[in-house]
């Protein structure tokens, strides 16, 4: 069932990309474009397939020490969430720019 | 330890591209620590009858074997290795203006190289053949999840016929190999080689012949200082293209026909390769272990006792599809 589930993610998630999805995007309105509907099914396919693997495949569900092997696998997202967040936060454009230490041109020694 | 040897060994015996053959030794060293301990490994599991399976018996796994919560601590430190790969990638995909959108906000000057970020998906999803490797190997990667869970299924299953267990254990790894080696041979065409498509008129469906021309031979390379794609050309075919696509060229017009954007994508071109290339690394290492399993498991050396080592298995394949799951949509759709 599971196995039949990812299948089927794997199949919206191909096809979000193959087909054209700026009719529907139009139609959401507001600042929808075909990129950002893309993205969002891209996402939201995405964790329940992660989800599915995690629980039913690698037993992190149902088992007797599902709970803590659980909580092992989530300790490291506790350093992911660090990460990101330095991504975002460490420089007020750290999104939008780059230091110049790290643009192309400057590492090439 | 082994494996750190070898490799830093190596990266220095060809650093900066000069060769220093006085590093050979301390690379042989390292090949000869992980082949010592993958034989120490070998003649652990051949001999593993299930009769001992240490269990761990401090907090917080009381009661968990040992050998699982050592594949989860594993499993932890491959997530950061991956998230620091997934982290550049947004670092770096926020921070480099995209080349499509300087191309057309018209912010290059003919004959003069300007630097973006070409994502592989700008030739990998530009039309259904270019994905379609992308596309099996994901397919490839859940169903090889399920044939090793069926492995495993089998070869714990209580009353079986023993001849029985050993041909559907042996065939469901067997399978999961070549589902791996797939993968890695599709990689491997996308990469570098490309394919042909023919002729096909079925009728409701036309194909015409064409070649699919691999990245490396797009020029989407890691060292790409001077990328030109076909779509950042002034030309008729290419701005109705992107008019059609809802574009606004208004930025194009002062350029002649036939000015093309030249591009330094090395940053964005390293970043896949490093990326899909490191989840290929895994891919292949789980190749070796499936290619040891499923001789084992040919010779009908797995029981309901030991089986314990395919679910170990399991979970670093499982792994991998994983985080192919992540690589996937960022790195091949998006």
């Amino acid at each position: 069932m599971n196995f039949f589930g990812l299948m089927f993610l794997t199949l919206i998630e191909v096809a979000a990309v193959g087909l054209n999805l700026q009719p529907t995007a139009e139609s959401l309105g507001g600042d929808w474009d075909e990129k950002k509907l893309t993205w969002t099914i891209l996402w939201a396919i995405g964790i329940p397939k992660f989800i599915m693997i995690a629980a039913i495949f690698m037993h992190l569900y149902g088992d007797k020490d599902s709970k803590i092997l659980t909580l092992t696998a989530l300790f490291p997202a506790f350093f992911i969430i660090i990460m990101v967040l330095f991504v975002g936060l460490t420089h007020p454009d750290a999104v939008t720019g780059l230091p110049a230490w790290c643009r192309p041109g400057t590492y090439n020694i | 330890m082994g494996v750190a040897i070898f490799l830093y060994f190596l990266a220095e015996a060809w650093s900066y591209g000069t060769y220093h053959p006085g590093y050979i030794p301390a690379i042989l060293l390292g090949l000869a620590i992980v082949g010592f301990s993958i034989f120490i490994w070998w003649r652990q599991d051949i001999s593993f009858d299930g009769s001992y399976e240490p269990l761990a018996t401090g907090a917080p796994f009381r009661k968990v074997q040992i050998r699982k919560v050592a594949m989860w601590v594993f499993l932890m430190s491959e997530m950061m290795v991956f998230t620091s790969l997934f982290s550049t990638y947004m670092r770096y995909r926020q921070g480099i203006k995209n080349c499509e959108t300087l191309f057309l906000e018209g912010e290059w000057i003919d004959g003069t190289v300007v630097t973006c970020f070409e994502p592989a998906s700008h030739l990998i999803a530009s039309s259904f053949w270019h994905i379609a490797p992308g596309a099996i190997n994901t397919f490839a990667l859940i169903i090889s999840s399920f044939t090793i869970v069926q492995a495993l299924r089998y070869a714990k299953m209580p009353n079986l016929d023993e001849e029985v267990r050993r041909k559907k254990v042996y065939r469901y790894l067997g399978s999961t190999w070549c589902l791996a080696v797939l993968f890695l041979t599709l990689k491997m065409i996308e990469w570098f080689i490309g394919f042909y498509v023919p002729e096909i008129d079925l009728g409701f469906i036309h194909i015409h012949e064409h070649d699919i021309v691999s990245l490396v031979n797009e020029g989407y390379t890691i060292n790409a200082d001077h990328y030109q794609h076909h779509n950042y050309v002034i030309d008729d075919h290419t701005l109705h293209a992107y008019e059609l696509a809802g574009h606004d060229i208004s930025n194009l017009e002062h350029y002649s026909n036939g000015a093309h954007m030249t591009a330094n994508i090395r940053v964005s071109a390293s970043l896949f390769y490093v990326t899909t290339g490191t989840h290929g690394a895994h891919v292949a290492g789980g190749i070796i272990g499936l290619s040891y399993m499923t001789y084992k498991a040919w010779k009908g050396l797995y029981t309901p006792q030991n089986a314990v080592s395919i679910e170990y298995f399991g979970l670093y394949w499982h792994f991998v599809d994983l985080v192919w799951v992540l690589v996937f949509p960022f790195f091949y759709l998006y």
